[in-house]
């Protein structure tokens, strides 16, 4: 069993199918809702963590991509704008884990792996360089 | 031997002048020696990136045909003076705008300005005789304007405290967030590269120093604001508090959008992260022994940020070796600490302006005058009653 954060995107054709209910039934997965913003009939986009086999996500995610919704790997639920980031160093001095510190080049490193989205540093950014993924 | 600006003038214009990073001098000097390191080179190059509230822009629109004295000016929804001349205007960095706040203020329009953009013009008159037009909305560019230039009345500050917070609450401050019961320390300086830094004693930097401003040349015009000569210093003369500041004038149409920015500071404010950068000139020995300073051997105070009344008690003085290490042990916990100024981009535009130098793009400017030593600092005093 493995675990997997993903941000779906669904355009105007797919928002009214019900996707969810076949990753359930035909493929095995269990998940939870992280975030959801679905406006009916326009566009939809849902954060899910998913747990399942590796080949069974892997599926998953084909039959998902087959029925024309974006999928993306998400690690963390921040993304760091590095045409906005002059590597101040303003957001680690919020980052409680080191998910974003400098490193020996004084340059900003993001472990999207370590974030705990406390989302703190979305407001420390002064270039506001830094927004969530949804 | 000592050089003479003439001199090192005549180096760079015939491509032999030596120039180094205010970095790459430390080991020079460690492997050289003072004497024959000052005699090797010739100019260090300095910069700094970093939040400077005190900046802002002249500029001048042009007149309209019929002609308006324009008294309530909007840049993009940003308030700018209307107290000079009909077509005049000073845009503050830290104005906020009427319908984005402090996510969008004066320093964000400078940056638009400079990357080329063109920017909502709306303002009013009274109307008069010689002025008839009483509103104009238009959309206007850098390219366009006759004049437009930085005039920043307080850039550089020579050192400046790190920030901590006591209290038990989170605190939102131009030093950034300082997390409660001394979650954090900030602190803001490229240290051993800083321009002041490299000239304590500003034997060298003084009134019509050229420099790089926001990716131009441009000047030292004044001493800057709040300028405190009479600053703490330690026994080689370096400042321990923030001392002197530099007031800088620079050609907007010449500059990169890329070194001015704005910058915004939450539950704070609008500022502009100001990129500078000035050569040093080592005329002698003691210019040299001034360049090759070191994080290890330059300090500030941890203040308390989360008093604001009798200033900000101190907590502890720290060498910028102790802060850039990333943690600084308080009362026996280990603070972490971050920077706030990008050291990043200081080492870009102390290359940058190293290579205007070697190619013999950028002289020196020896300054008309120099700064006083002994400059204290007021504050302000409430007084009480009517007019007098």
């Amino acid at each position: 069993m493995i675990t997997k954060k993903i941000l779906l995107s669904f355009p105007k054709m797919a928002t009214g199918k019900p996707m969810a209910m076949e990753l359930i039934k035909t493929y095995n997965l269990d998940f939870s809702i992280l975030k959801a913003m679905i406006d009916d009939n326009i566009k939809g986009t849902l954060l899910l963590e998913i747990r399942g086999k590796q080949a069974d996500i892997d599926a998953g995610i084909v039959f998902l991509r087959e029925n024309q919704i974006g999928v993306k790997d998400v690690q963390s639920m921040v993304v760091v704008d590095q045409k906005k980031c002059v590597s101040c160093g303003a957001c680690t001095a919020v980052c409680a884990v080191n998910a974003l510190e400098m490193d020996e080049n004084w340059s900003l490193v993001h472990h999207e792996d370590k974030c705990l989205e406390c989302m703190l540093c979305v407001k420390a950014c002064p270039m506001r360089a830094i927004h969530t993924v949804m | 031997m000592a050089k003479t600006y003439q001199e090192i003038n005549e180096k760079i214009a015939r491509g032999e002048a030596v120039v180094v990073t205010a970095e790459e001098v430390i080991d020079i000097v460690k492997e050289r020696g003072l004497k024959d390191a000052a005699d090797y080179v010739d100019v260090v190059t300095t910069a700094t990136f970093g939040p400077m509230c005190s900046s802002g822009a002249f500029l001048n629109f042009g007149h309209s045909d019929p002609p308006i004295r324009m008294a309530e000016i909007s840049l993009n929804g940003v308030e700018a003076s209307g107290g000079l001349a009909a077509v005049d205007t000073y845009l503050g960095a830290t104005q906020p705008s009427k319908d984005r706040g402090i996510e969008y203020g004066g320093a964000h329009v400078i940056n638009d300005l400079i990357a080329g953009k063109e920017v909502h013009l709306v303002a009013k008159s009274q109307g008069t005789d010689c002025y008839p037009r009483k509103e104009i909305d238009t959309w206007v560019k850098l390219e366009d304007m006759n004049e437009a230039y930085l005039f920043n009345p307080r850039n550089c500050y020579q050192n400046y405290n790190a920030a901590i917070n006591t209290s038990s609450k989170r605190i939102y401050t131009y030093m950034g967030i300082l997390q409660p019961n001394m979650g954090n320390i900030t602190y803001s300086t490229a240290g051993e590269l800083s321009p002041l830094l490299n000239d304590p004693l500003l034997k060298t930097i003084g009134m019509g120093t050229r420099l790089f401003l926001g990716g131009a040349q441009g000047y030292v015009s004044w001493m800057g604001t709040q300028f405190n000569t009479a600053c703490e210093r330690d026994e080689k003369g370096y400042p321990t508090t923030s001392g002197a500041t530099l007031a800088l004038i620079g050609n907007m149409k010449e500059m990169n959008p890329a070194y001015i920015r704005g910058a915004v500071y939450e539950k704070y404010g609008t500022s502009m992260f100001v990129g500078v950068g000035i050569p040093i000139p080592i005329l002698n020995e003691e210019m040299m022994s001034f360049v090759s300073i070191e994080n290890k051997d330059l300090y500030t105070n941890v203040l308390d940020y989360s008093v604001s009344s009798g200033g900000h008690p101190k907590l502890k003085k720290v060498s910028y070796a102790e802060l850039r290490s990333g943690a600084v042990d308080i009362n026996g916990k280990m603070i972490k600490t971050s920077p706030l100024s990008s050291l990043k981009v200081a080492r870009e535009i102390a290359l940058e302006l190293n290579h205007w130098i070697k190619k013999g793009q950028f002289f020196l400017q020896e300054p008309i005058q120099s700064f006083p030593m002994g400059n204290a600092l007021k504050s302000l005093e409430i007084k009480e009653g009517e007019a007098r």
